[in-house]
């Protein structure tokens, strides 16, 4: 019966093989000799990808081909080739989580050759972001874009209509949340039907609260930190948060990513908005005005007997190119690499708005789009002693539904703080 | 054959149900001819203050006339595939009296529902194993597949309307069933034919289900999944979005102003009793 | 295999060979994708290394998981809430369109538009109709309140009804329209002459008369109802929290977002199995096992 089954579906893919033998289309059909293939996330700051491949393949005899891959389903469609002969053979990640399961199937390249014959790899990058994706005690990654801290942004021009200024301490967010809410303005724009957005709250405050080893160590495997009293003690203060109406009563059928949120503070509706650093692009590019005049940013607030540094950040350190081990040009792979701390690559990043991690950065500030948002964030991001990856990328693919859903189900009042505690401790670790 | 009474039930209905499809056609339409501030700022049920194409132009300049050519390709594949194999099937599911038969068509009312989800993850398993994955013709094979039980059931109902004594006329003639199934059977459904190319056409058209996981770069992106990844590849405007509905739509729109009774059997072949 | 032409009765008939291509183009690309689900149903496979048996273990995972059991549920409560809902516009409205006159026939045309949109388009369509902020809530505060509707288990199932609704009904009222204009309009006249209004013929004539259509729409609003997923991917997202997680979106969230493709298969074997129950069904219910014509009456 077995051997019958497995004989009807070898049959099958015969079959299939010979159509696809005369079959056409396709970007991924054999690269042939001499190229590499380079696969990245693709969406509207894909430029800066197309002109460093230029670049490269302008002086390189092996050549360099971009796939830009869009949609939010990048990591399914990495996932779903990564171990086949249609796999790239380096390719865009977000560190930490995302390349564990690749790492343990022993796919990926660890860089320590290539960083022992150029010291550089390792040396010109910021070290809290280098980091996020060293995996194991191996570096896995070498960063290839901007760093991505979270912020509160809010309207200047509500704020200061309220009377208010921007909050330092978290009691003074919360106090600054029912004086809106009196005003008939939302306080907080949240794109809750993402979930995403939702759970940037429980970063900040699991790290201000608990400081980051709370997260360390549940990611880590150990299922009791999320038990403890500092866990709950952040849970109880975003419930409290949540109660007062802060956020309004309509956030889960709002979204950041079809613009709703970010318009709501655009337009005075709502105050503040918490989101990473992409979002000042997300407002000038739907509300360019407001960019320019309206829109403030501050750090996250205190938290008052929180164990958490207050210059702590959280958010996507920054994304990372990862080699596959079966690459049949690992030299040309390594000299594309090197391009991620060239000046070219660092000032066509700042001019398309990324802030990129490289110790150089600093230097080239002036030339980007909005220099004073990159220089606070890049002297935010230099000088916070933790840097937490976001939850949903620090564990495996895997825990990511389940994670979103706690998240969503917490602040809708249908977890209590012992529910979303046993659904933490249910993840599937590392 | 017109009825007497009017029927008033029934009329009402059919004004609220103009209602329901009406707001969101007028929503969808008029937002593809504002720009992207005049809709966030007037609201999508007033009237824009300056009307633009704007939209339509920027979705074409952005890659969507490389789906919709895709889209045509699939479409074309799914359809010729049909038509090479539903035909004689039907044929012989009518025609032969063999026990082999009779279990292909139960295999095929069984395969009636099917849903396409079910198989998803063994579908991925093959095309990838087959060196299919994001590769047009890995969308083809399955989606023509998913085709073929309401195409055999359209196309035998329209073959067994044929009748048996034109068959017996042919026989006498000595006709090989080649001849019978070009001269007769053939010309006789063209009805039922017309049927399954446009229900092949429509399936293949929207489908979404098999692009999404079988496929994955921008040379291979149909209409339905440049829909859906819209938002993510061009940043949030939802008159551009809502225009490239509007764009994905066009041909289907145009098919059935012009064959209208193909359309709506082709749709209803499942249905019909 | 045999592929001589059978000769009974001295009728030239075609043999097995005409059915042959499309029987095994079938067989490989839906009969052996269903078995294969079968075996990947007791596999561990992340899509990365090769599946691994793993003996009963998803399905004793899946017994004992929460959301299955929910998904399924919800997959009920939308499909009977489908059909509820469905039926009474489908028949209003077919038996409406199935009247001659000349302004139907330019009305229908409009109708039936919804026909035309892929499930994305139609979802997409609703999404930025129904946003809270920027659709027609936020104009038509009276009726929507603070526009919550997808935020709310109760307003995202509203929603799935009603977008099934305005995405289904034209094709049941199609196959409506069929039934009714296949009733012979004698019983019509000989009611009238009997001084029965438009309301006592319709439930006396026409309903009764369309006892077989209603069993064939049902049983494809049901088949359709339980694999529902392009309208939650696109608006839902199965959430708030997994409020409106139908099985076909479990499937798919645990197969493609998990990499659980093991678990995923047993999900979809399910499926099939409801599915096929439900062919057996249309096969019994509607006498396509009788091998009638199927066109007619259109």
């Amino acid at each position: 019966m077995g051997s019958r089954f497995t004989a009807i579906a070898a049959a099958t893919v015969l079959v299939l093989g010979m159509t696809a033998a005369c079959g056409s289309g396709g970007s991924s059909s054999d690269a042939g000799s001499g190229t590499i293939r380079v696969m990245v996330y693709g969406d509207a700051t894909n430029k800066v990808e197309k002109q460093i491949v230029e670049t490269f393949n302008k002086t390189s005899k092996v050549k360099v081909v971009l796939d830009t891959v869009p949609g939010a389903d990048y990591q399914q469609k990495l996932q779903t080739v990564i171990n086949t002969p249609q796999a790239p053979d380096v390719f865009f990640n977000w560190g930490g989580g995302s390349i564990q399961p690749f790492v343990k199937a022993d796919l990926l390249l660890p860089l320590d050759d290539f960083i022992a014959q150029d010291p550089g790899l390792k040396s010109n990058f910021l070290p809290s972001v280098f980091n996020s994706a060293v995996v194991d005690g191996k570096p896995y990654g070498v960063p290839m874009r901007g760093t991505q801290p979270v912020l509160l942004f809010h309207n200047k021009k509500v704020l200061a209509d309220a009377g208010l200024t921007p909050p330092k301490t978290w009691d003074e967010l919360v106090a600054a949340a029912k004086a809106l809410k009196a005003k008939g303005v939302t306080p907080i724009a949240l794109g809750g039907a993402d979930r995403w957005p939702t759970l940037m709250w429980f970063e900040y405050l699991y790290d201000r609260i608990a400081g980051p080893g709370l997260f360390q160590r549940a990611v880590g495997g150990d299922q009791s930190a999320w038990a403890g009293e500092d866990s709950r003690r952040a849970l109880s203060t975003l419930r409290e948060l949540v109660d007062t109406g802060a956020f309004g009563s309509n956030f889960d059928s709002v979204k950041f990513t079809d613009g709703g949120s970010p318009a709501l503070v655009a337009k005075g509706k709502a105050a503040f908005e918490l989101m990473g650093s992409w979002y000042y692009s997300t407002q000038q590019d739907g509300n360019p005005e407001f960019a320019k005049s309206g829109l403030g940013y501050t750090g996250f607030p205190t938290v008052n007997g929180g164990k958490g540094d207050p210059a702590d950040v959280v958010g996507n350190t920054n994304n990372f190119y990862s080699v596959v081990k079966k690459t049949k040009h690992p030299e040309a792979a390594a000299a594309f690499l090197k391009l991620m701390y060239s000046e070219e690559f660092v000032k066509a990043q700042l001019a398309v708005g990324n802030l990129p991690t490289t110790v150089n950065t600093g230097d080239f500030l002036d030339t980007s789009a909005s220099p004073a948002y990159s220089k606070y964030q890049y002297e935010l991001v230099k000088a916070a002693p933790s840097f937490q990856l976001s939850w949903d990328q620090a564990y495996p693919p895997s825990a990511s539904t389940p994670l979103q859903t706690a998240v969503q189900q917490f602040f809708d009042g249908k977890l209590d703080a012992d529910g979303f505690i046993k659904a933490m401790q249910a993840l599937p670790g590392s | 054959m017109t009825r007497q009474r009017p029927n008033y039930v029934a009329g009402l209905g059919s004004l609220v149900w103009l209602g329901l499809v009406g707001l969101p056609l007028y929503v969808l339409l008029l937002a593809t001819v504002r720009t992207r501030a005049d809709y966030s700022t007037e609201g999508p049920l007033s009237l824009p203050a300056e009307w633009t194409v704007q939209n339509y132009l920027t979705d074409l300049s952005n890659g969507f006339g490389q789906d919709f050519l895709n889209t045509l390709a699939v479409t074309a594949a799914v359809v010729a595939i049909v038509l090479l194999v539903v035909p004689p099937l039907a044929y012989a599911i009518v025609r032969a009296r063999g026990r082999a038969t009779g279990w292909v068509f139960r295999l095929f009312l069984l395969g009636l529902a099917i849903p396409a989800q079910a198989v998803i993850v063994p579908m991925f398993y093959l095309i990838s194993k087959a060196g299919l994955y994001d590769h047009l013709i890995g969308v083809i094979l399955p989606t023509a597949a998913f085709c073929l039980p309401v195409c055999t059931l359209v196309l035998t109902g329209a073959m067994r309307d044929i009748s048996p004594e034109l068959y017996e006329a042919m026989a006498m003639d000595g006709a090989s069933p080649a001849r019978v199934f070009r001269q007769l059977v053939l010309p006789l459904s063209k009805g039922g034919l017309s049927s399954i190319v446009v229900f092949a056409a429509l399936q293949a058209w929207n489908g979404f289900l098999f692009p999404l996981i079988l496929t994955q770069s921008d040379s291979t992106k149909v209409v339905t999944l440049g829909l859906y990844e819209f938002q993510t590849e061009h940043g949030v405007d939802v008159p551009g979005l809502l225009s490239a509905v509007v764009l994905s739509t066009l041909p289907v729109f145009v098919v059935y102003l012009f064959a209208r009774r193909a359309l709506v059997q082709g749709l209803t072949g499942v249905g019909g009793k | 295999m045999t592929s001589v032409p059978k000769s009974g009765a001295g009728v030239i008939r075609p043999g097995f060979v005409w059915a042959a291509p499309a029987a095994l183009f079938f067989l490989l690309f839906a009969i052996v994708p269903l078995l294969l689900v079968a075996v990947l149903s007791f596999t561990h496979w992340d899509g990365i290394s090769e599946p691994r048996f793993n003996g009963l273990d998803n399905w004793t995972a899946l017994v004992h998981d929460p959301v299955m059991i929910q998904s399924v549920w919800i997959t009920l409560l939308l499909t009977v809430l489908g059909v509820a809902t469905q039926t009474p516009v489908s028949i209003l409205l077919g038996v409406w369109a199935a009247g001659h006159q000349r302004n139907r026939a330019v009305l229908s045309a409009i109708y039936f538009v919804p026909l035309l949109l892929s499930a994305t388009a139609v979802s997409l369509v609703w999404r930025a109709v129904l946003d809270p902020n920027f659709g027609v809530p936020s104009q038509l505060t009276w009726l929507f309140g603070d526009g919550n509707l997808l935020g709310s288990q109760s307003g995202a199932i509203a929603v799935l009804t009603f977008v099934g609704v305005w995405q289904f009904t034209p094709l049941h009222a199609l196959i409506y329209q069929g039934g009714a204009r296949a009733i012979p309009q004698v019983l019509y006249q000989a009611a009238a002459i009997d001084g029965a209004g438009t309301v006592r013929q319709f439930f006396h004539i026409t309903l009764p008369q369309l006892r077989n259509t209603v069993i064939t729409s049902t049983v494809l609003m049901v088949a359709g109802g339980l694999t529902t997923f392009d309208t939650v991917l696109i608006l839902t997202q199965g959430g708030p929290g997994t409020d409106t997680t139908v099985s076909a979106f479990h499937m798919y969230q645990k197969a493609f977002k998990s990499f659980d493709f093991g678990a995923g298969s047993a999900i979809a074997l399910v499926l099939v199995v409801i599915a096929t129950l439900i062919s057996l069904a249309v096969v019994r219910l509607s006498g396509y096992d009788r091998m009638r014509g199927t066109t007619e009456g259109l």
